[in-house]
């Protein structure tokens, strides 16, 4: 109460000094209780009060020192000033985000009351102060509690393992820990799966593709005790690994190459991620590099280079950051920017920490250690980064051929007299100077990608462009090298603060724009961002003055940065950037200056073989990436509110792990670091998901406490601390996983097994007395349908294979139709567009992607079996396969028939069923009236239909 | 024809213990690993089983109106004489500081061009752009709210949010929160079915999509023909080959299900290619028209001039028989050619009479024809668009879009006929009495159909998600 004593007392005082709108005390106090309470009373108090039942905002207006403390949102009354007091803003609705009471707006006359009562100081009688908190006052955020008290915090422990009393049944410490289980529970592991169930589950397991013929036949001839090691590395070291698994992480980057909403706008250059992560599972990167790379592979010092085409590879990793959704024009971008980061953060925190970190957007997380600010935090590094497609330049000739060609330019440039200063502008024009590159390097905070664009200095220069001899001196030039080259220039981020933004330039080709709040899509449709993006300007070789303007009057206040984007034909030359209100005026052509001297026979052959470099160079090859942005620091946003803004945060690691600040690439190292118990246990459980069914922790992208327990958390750590103990090596896991004597379990319980026992012990199978059954991923259908039916394309990488699309697939932003094949490539090289997802692979659960999701389920409805049996595609690769088959005409109809189904099964018929598939055949034949492929097409299509093709036992 | 092979044999006791075992215990697990967290009734292996509700509720069904593009709520319910008064003036003037509209061209304040009238019993307001809605015997079960919210300007955001309570795209739609509360009568029809008139609404399918809810749940789109659906027309030129493979599958998925165990997963699809092979005959049967009197077919609009209103009255009486066979939730999207949909920036008067011809008479067909065969009592019917419209211009002749107040409308189920709730100010600009949030709608449909809204949720992403997020509150002045 002491104070509540002290504010009243200067509350009279001020009362005292506040004549002008009451004449007494007494007076103030009746206004309010006439006037005031009633109203706070009726409108307020079931949200507002002690007597609250859910207490919002953290604010109770029950008593004058509570509204003086205030809520969330901060102090809701500064007592004698009403324009101060939030209280009024809200009542009076002037902030979309703050409107009370929620339902209704309140007379203009009441809301003048309380700007008078609290102009006269908000005089409140003197009473008890309400209990603050309310009924229901929460438990205080305790971080270092929860992070106690929560199992995915500790540090990975060093197991024990474990003894069992089948002593002959492990093959590795995995079936110890395994075993330990079942044994503890009175069960018994199953018998094992026959050779052909095992090879049939590694083959898709590792590569997503059943075994051919021959592929069974040479194991099962094999009759060394090696050979399903021999198998499990043949498997590991194909190509098709890396196509099985990188679809894996691909669910959990919501993967696609449109960004989706009304027109489905492309994503330029999604593909080369993908193929970035084909080549990393097949090289099996070390998974602490991956997620280097991931997270900050713009910035590792020394990057890995692709072998085979020479390009930087670790910065294709960043592009995960960038293939979330977007709409085009939002009314508000500062909330659209808020949505994407929130995203961005999503599957950031999930894939690689398996946190639910954006639950922590809007208040601190309400059941694990994570706070807002570890929220905002992370959003400090997005903004603090950048968007660009920047050139792969494989081989690295590009970035060759501009380094001799600045050697040649240098040579050349010193045949040139010294050429006079610009004169400065006779008429400056009066607007703020933003930037003009005067002395000859990039002001600070300045950044460029790529080759084409450097400052051009203060003396002269040659350029190998034909008719464009000479660079000017004083700008920002992407001609220097001629057009061949591609790049961008970007400036730091400022604070939009006029109504027009001027560029002195002389360019063709290419994009110059305002990115506002980090907003990409007005290339794609200027709505509301009208002025802001300049698409292929052209001045005719001069230098102009262009302006952004038109909507930009509406982002006064947004930070924003401008960028010039040089795709390789075109030029920039950027002399100078004004923020002002009034157009400048060209009042000089900077060219003028240049020298006229004749040039030598030497130079012109030096300027010839430059060109001719030019002219040698390879095609442009672009990635998304991120780059580094200007430094800013992550802003609380209350209640998650962009219009609220609470206290900086610096960038840095979560609190629960040790909160060390640091730019993205310490947000990298301790991403991966032995410290965070995080990282590598979430990456082995999500193999052990992939492979044995479900995750030691079922709830694959939380290991918070909304998420499940692990089932057998020493073997988790075991399994986390063999890959780190081995190099991060992901294949070494799961080679040690599927040649255990669990993953080699047949599906079936074993015979001894108690049932009464496993009703009770295990009826989830939890403990893996058996291998579940488990239906093969969309992918795994349609790879394997290709596969068997002899139309599988095996060529890897490059551009996607457009979706083909259905009648029922129409709205806006549709493209032309693809194959109905998908030109037999695997499935993984198929477009997605989010707005035109195939509807094949939806059936069969490939998720929709939006957001980080590392369990698909797998549903089993009747559109599956709808599909299986009529779609087109289906029907015409049991046709192709029918024809593939007859073509072979050697056959008996009864090998035949045996060579069918085992394909799609891996199994040997046995005579009841090849005698049935035979009768099958006379049936059709006799419907159809003649013998022919039609009945063989037929008996194609029933094999896939088989449950036998689609659930691996 | 029927295929009868589909029967699993005689069970063991063993076999039965094991069931036990496995079976149940698969769907355990399948709980487990799917995150889900279903208040109320135990689940079973069939995703779209009929649940109970967490309270006895009058409707069982839904049909939802989809008004793509957003009405204009002052040219259609809202009536606001002031609008007269002041028309041709600025309306930063009159009305005071303007919220940023989608496309920044605000012009004058626009009276409507269309007469009001009280209609009813209940004295409701309606334009002339609804004359069959008018009519005393359906205008007194409407139950309007004039007050409803939405948090975005922009097409997509809002569509997504009117459908699934979010402005991101990937969320489960309506549709697919009642397949999956309730799931749904009839197990040879999808539960949520859009009967797509022509135009699939900005945001594209992800409209109807199951989000994070099993794809079970997912809205199946009907085109207006003979084959609404994909995959739902044998390939066989003749019955009998595509019976013979089906007898030729289960023979052979038989052994494997024996071979298996008798696995949950493994048994539940070979059950699907019975359900699949019904639905190949059930979903033409819906279709099929040749028993509906002309009486019917006329009410509906079927034989009307302007060529939408038949196809929209098609849709409307396959929303009946949708109903009648049971299916849970069912939306109507509208049209194409009546101009951009209701989205009338510019030739306001075009198109919104266009577009009124399209729904009005198939509507009130629909509601007469519901109330005749006892269904509407069981029926909720929704009108809504995912915005409205400003009071004043874009340009001369056009409405831009506005978030801030304005009209839907209820019947059947449950619903109080002959009432209107909340107000927008006296422009018909901003709702400023009972100000309703998509999320009360969403509340308040589910309320309907006996589903407490804060307790049908569904774990995902490390949260108990639900249609109204951690929102929502019952509108109860429109209830029975």
């Amino acid at each position: 109460m002491t104070r509540g004593l002290k504010i009243f007392a200067s509350l009279f005082a001020f009362v005292g000094a506040a004549q002008a709108e009451f004449a007494t005390p007494d007076e103030g106090l009746r206004f309010f209780e006439e006037k005031i309470r009633p109203v706070l009373a009726e409108k307020c108090y079931s949200c507002h009060s002690a007597d609250a039942d859910k207490l919002k905002g953290a604010l109770q207006v029950d008593h004058l020192e509570h509204l003086i403390a205030g809520g969330e949102t901060g102090p809701s009354v500064v007592a004698g000033k009403p324009e101060e007091s939030l209280l009024v803003e809200a009542m009076s609705y002037s902030n979309r985000d703050l409107q009370m009471p929620p339902k209704e707006k309140l007379a203009p006359a009441i809301v003048d009351d309380f700007r008078l009562w609290i102009k006269a100081g908000a005089p409140w009688p003197e009473e008890p102060v309400p209990l603050a908190g309310g009924k229901s006052a929460p438990e205080a955020f305790d971080l270092e509690k929860r992070r106690e008290q929560h199992w995915c915090w500790k540090p990975i422990t060093d197991p024990v393992i474990p003894g069992v009393r089948m002593k002959d049944w492990p093959r590795s410490p995995i079936d110890h820990f395994i075993l330990h289980r079942l044994e503890e529970a009175g069960l018994r592991p199953a018998g094992p799966a026959d050779d052909r169930t095992w090879l049939r589950r590694v083959y898709f397991d590792l590569t997503g593709l059943p075994p051919s013929l021959a592929e069974i036949d040479r194991f099962l001839d094999d009759t060394s005790t090696e050979r399903r090691e021999k198998v499990v590395d043949e498997l590991l070291a194909s190509p098709h690994y890396g196509e099985k698994w990188a679809r894996h992480w691909m669910d959990l980057v919501r993967y696609a190459e449109t960004y989706g909403h009304e027109f489905d706008y492309p994503i330029h250059f999604a593909h080369e991620y993908r193929d970035y992560l084909i080549r990393a599972f097949n090289e099996d990167l070390p998974f602490d590099q991956f997620a280097r790379e991931h997270i900050a592979g713009d910035l590792i010092a020394k990057p890995r280079i692709n072998e085979a085409e020479n390009f930087n590879e670790s910065v294709l990793g960043t592009g995960f950051w960038f293939l979330n959704e977007a709409t085009h024009a939002p009314t508000d971008v500062l909330a659209n920017e808020a949505d994407h980061m929130s995203n961005q953060i999503d599957v950031y925190s999930k894939a690689f920490l398996g946190l639910t970190v954006s639950c922590a957007r809007c208040h601190d997380h309400k059941f694990d250690a994570i706070s807002t600010a570890d929220y905002y935090a992370l959003t400090g590094y997005l903004h603090s980064s950048a968007r660009t497609e920047r050139s792969m330049d494989p081989g690295g000739k590009r970035a060759a051929a501009a380094a001799r060609q600045r050697e040649i330019l240098t040579k050349a440039d010193a045949s040139l007299p010294a050429r006079s200063p610009v004169p400065p502008f006779e008429k400056n024009p009066v607007a703020g100077l933003f930037a003009n590159f005067e002395n000859g390097d990039l002001p600070p905070g300045w950044s460029i990608v790529g080759e084409a664009f450097a400052p051009t200095g203060t003396g002269a220069g040659f350029t190998l462009e034909e008719g464009a001899l000479y660079t000017t001196p004083g700008t920002v030039s992407s001609i220097r090298l001629g057009e061949a080259h591609s790049g961008a220039l970007r400036s730091p981020t400022f604070t939009i603060e006029g109504d027009e933004i001027h560029v002195r330039l002389r360019a063709r080709g290419g994009m110059m724009r305002v990115v506002i709040d980090n907003y990409h899509m007005a290339v794609h449709q200027p709505l509301l961002f009208r002025g802001t993006v300049h698409k292929e300007p052209d001045t005719k070789g001069a230098f102009t003055w262009m302006r952004f303007d038109g909507d930009l009057t509406k982002y006064r206040g947004h930070r924003a940065y401008l960028e010039f984007v040089d795709p390789g034909p075109g030029y920039y030359e950027i002399d100078e950037i004004r923020f002002s209100k009034e157009a400048g005026t060209v009042d000089q052509d900077k060219t003028s200056g240049n020298p006229s001297t004749t040039i030598s026979k030497e130079v012109e052959d030096l300027l010839a073989e430059g060109r001719r470099l030019a002219a040698s160079l390879p095609p442009e090859r672009f990635s998304l990436t991120m780059a580094e942005g200007t430094p800013e620091r992550g802003n609380i946003y209350v209640r998650g509110s962009h219009r609220s803004l609470g206290g900086e945060v610096p960038l840095r690691f979560l609190e629960a792990l040790g909160a060390k600040e640091g730019n993205r690439l310490t947000l990298a190292g301790e991403t991966v670091s032995p410290n965070n118990p995080l990282t590598s246990r979430v990456i082995v459980n999500r193999l052990w998901h992939h492979l044995i069914g479900h995750g030691i922790v079922a709830s694959v992208d939380d290991f918070g406490p909304m998420g499940q327990l692990p089932t057998h958390p020493e073997l988790l750590d075991w399994l986390a601390g063999d890959l780190v103990k081995n190099g991060w090596s992901l294949k070494h896991t799961i080679r040690q996983i599927v040649l255990s004597q669990t993953y080699a379990q047949a599906s079936v319980p074993h015979p001894d097994i108690d049932l009464t026992i496993l009703s009770t012990a295990d009826p989830t199978n939890a403990l893996l007395h058996r291998m579940p059954v488990r239906r093969l991923p969309a992918e795994a259908i349609r790879d394997g349908i290709l596969a068997v039916s002899g139309s599988l394309d095996a060529t890897l990488y490059g551009p996607s294979i457009p979706t083909h699309r259905t009648d029922f697939m129409s709205g806006r932003g549709a493209r032309e139709s693809g194959p109905l094949d998908g030109g037999g490539r695997r499935t993984i090289y198929g477009s997605i567009y989010r707005n035109f997802l195939s509807p094949f692979l939806m059936t069969f659960d490939m998720p929709n992607p939006f957001g980080p999701k590392g369990n698909r389920g797998a549903s089993n409805v009747p559109a599956q079996a709808l599909a299986l049996m009529n779609d087109p595609f289906v029907i015409d690769q049991g046709k192709r396969w029918a024809d593939r088959i007859l073509a072979d005409t050697g056959l008996e109809e009864s090998t035949r028939i045996a060579r069918m189904y085992e394909a799609v099964t891996s199994r040997v018929p046995d005579a009841e069923t090849t005698a049935a598939l035979a009768t099958f055949l006379k049936n059709q034949a006799t419907v159809y009236g003649a013998s022919d492929s039609r009945a063989w097409a037929d008996l194609a299509h029933v094999l896939l239909n088989q449950k036998d093709f689609i659930y691996l036992r | 024809m029927h295929c009868h092979q589909f029967h699993p044999r005689q069970l063991s006791r063993r076999d039965m213990l094991r069931r036990c075992a496995m079976g149940f215990g698969g769907v355990a697990m399948q709980a487990l690993l799917h995150e889900e967290a279903q208040a109320g009734t135990v689940r079973t292996n069939n995703p779209l089983a009929p649940r109970v509700p967490h309270f006895s509720a009058k409707a069982r069904n839904v049909i939802f109106l989809y008004m793509d593009g957003g009405p204009s709520q002052v040219d259609t319910f809202d009536y606001k004489p002031l609008l007269e008064k002041y028309h041709g003036r600025d309306p930063r003037e009159v009305i005071g500081e303007l919220a940023p509209t989608q496309f920044d061209n605000v012009g004058k304040v626009l009276k409507s061009q269309w007469a009001f009238k009280q209609r009813g019993e209940s004295g409701a307001w309606v334009s002339d752009l609804f004359p069959y809605l008018a009519d005393p015997e359906v205008i007194d079960e409407l139950a309007f709210i004039k007050s409803m919210t939405s948090k975005f300007s922009e097409h997509t955001s809002a569509n997504y949010f009117l459908h699934t309570g979010s402005g991101l795209q990937g969320r489960p739609s309506m549709g697919a929160w009642f397949g999956y509360g309730l799931g749904t009568m009839n197990q040879n029809l999808p539960g949520f079915v859009v009967l797509n008139g022509g135009l699939i609404p900005p945001g594209g399918l992800d409209c109807f999509g199951s989000g994070f809810l099993p794809a079970a749940y997912q809205g199946s789109i009907f085109l207006p023909r003979d084959q609404p659906i994909a995959n739902i027309r044998p390939q066989e030129s003749n019955p009998e080959l595509q019976v013979n493979k089906l007898k030729l599958i289960d023979q052979l998925d038989r052994s494997i299900l024996d071979a298996s165990g008798y696995d949950s997963e493994i048994e539940g699809a070979i059950q699907n290619y019975e359900t699949a092979f019904r639905m190949q005959s059930s979903v033409p049967e819906l279709m099929d028209l040749r028993g509906e009197p002309e009486s019917v077919k006329k009410l509906y609009g079927l034989e009307a001039d302007y060529k939408n209103t038949q196809t929209f009255g098609l849709q409307c009486l396959l929303a009946r028989r949708l109903v009648e066979r049971g299916v849970r939730f069912i939306e109507l999207t509208c049209p194409n050619g009546n101009g951009d949909r209701w989205d009338q920036h510019g030739k306001l008067f075009d198109g919104h009479t266009k577009n009124c011809q399209t729904v009005d008479q198939p509507i009130a067909a629909l509601i007469k024809d519901l109330k005749r065969t006892g269904l509407l009592e069981s029926t909720l019917v929704v009108w809504a668009g995912e915005f409205g419209r400003t009071p004043f211009a874009q340009g001369d002749d056009g409405r831009d879009h506005n978030p801030f107040g304005f009209t839907v409308w209820m019947a059947g189920g449950g619903v109080k006929g002959g009432v209107s709730v909340g107000e927008t100010d006296e422009w018909g600009y901003k709702a400023v009495q009972d100000r309703f949030e998509m999320f009360d709608l969403h509340a308040t449909m589910l309320h309907l159909l006996g589903v407490e809204h804060t307790k049908s949720t569904y774990r995902f992403s490390g949260r108990d998600m639900r249609l109204t997020d951690v929102h929502g509150h019952v509108i109860k002045k429109v209830l029975g």
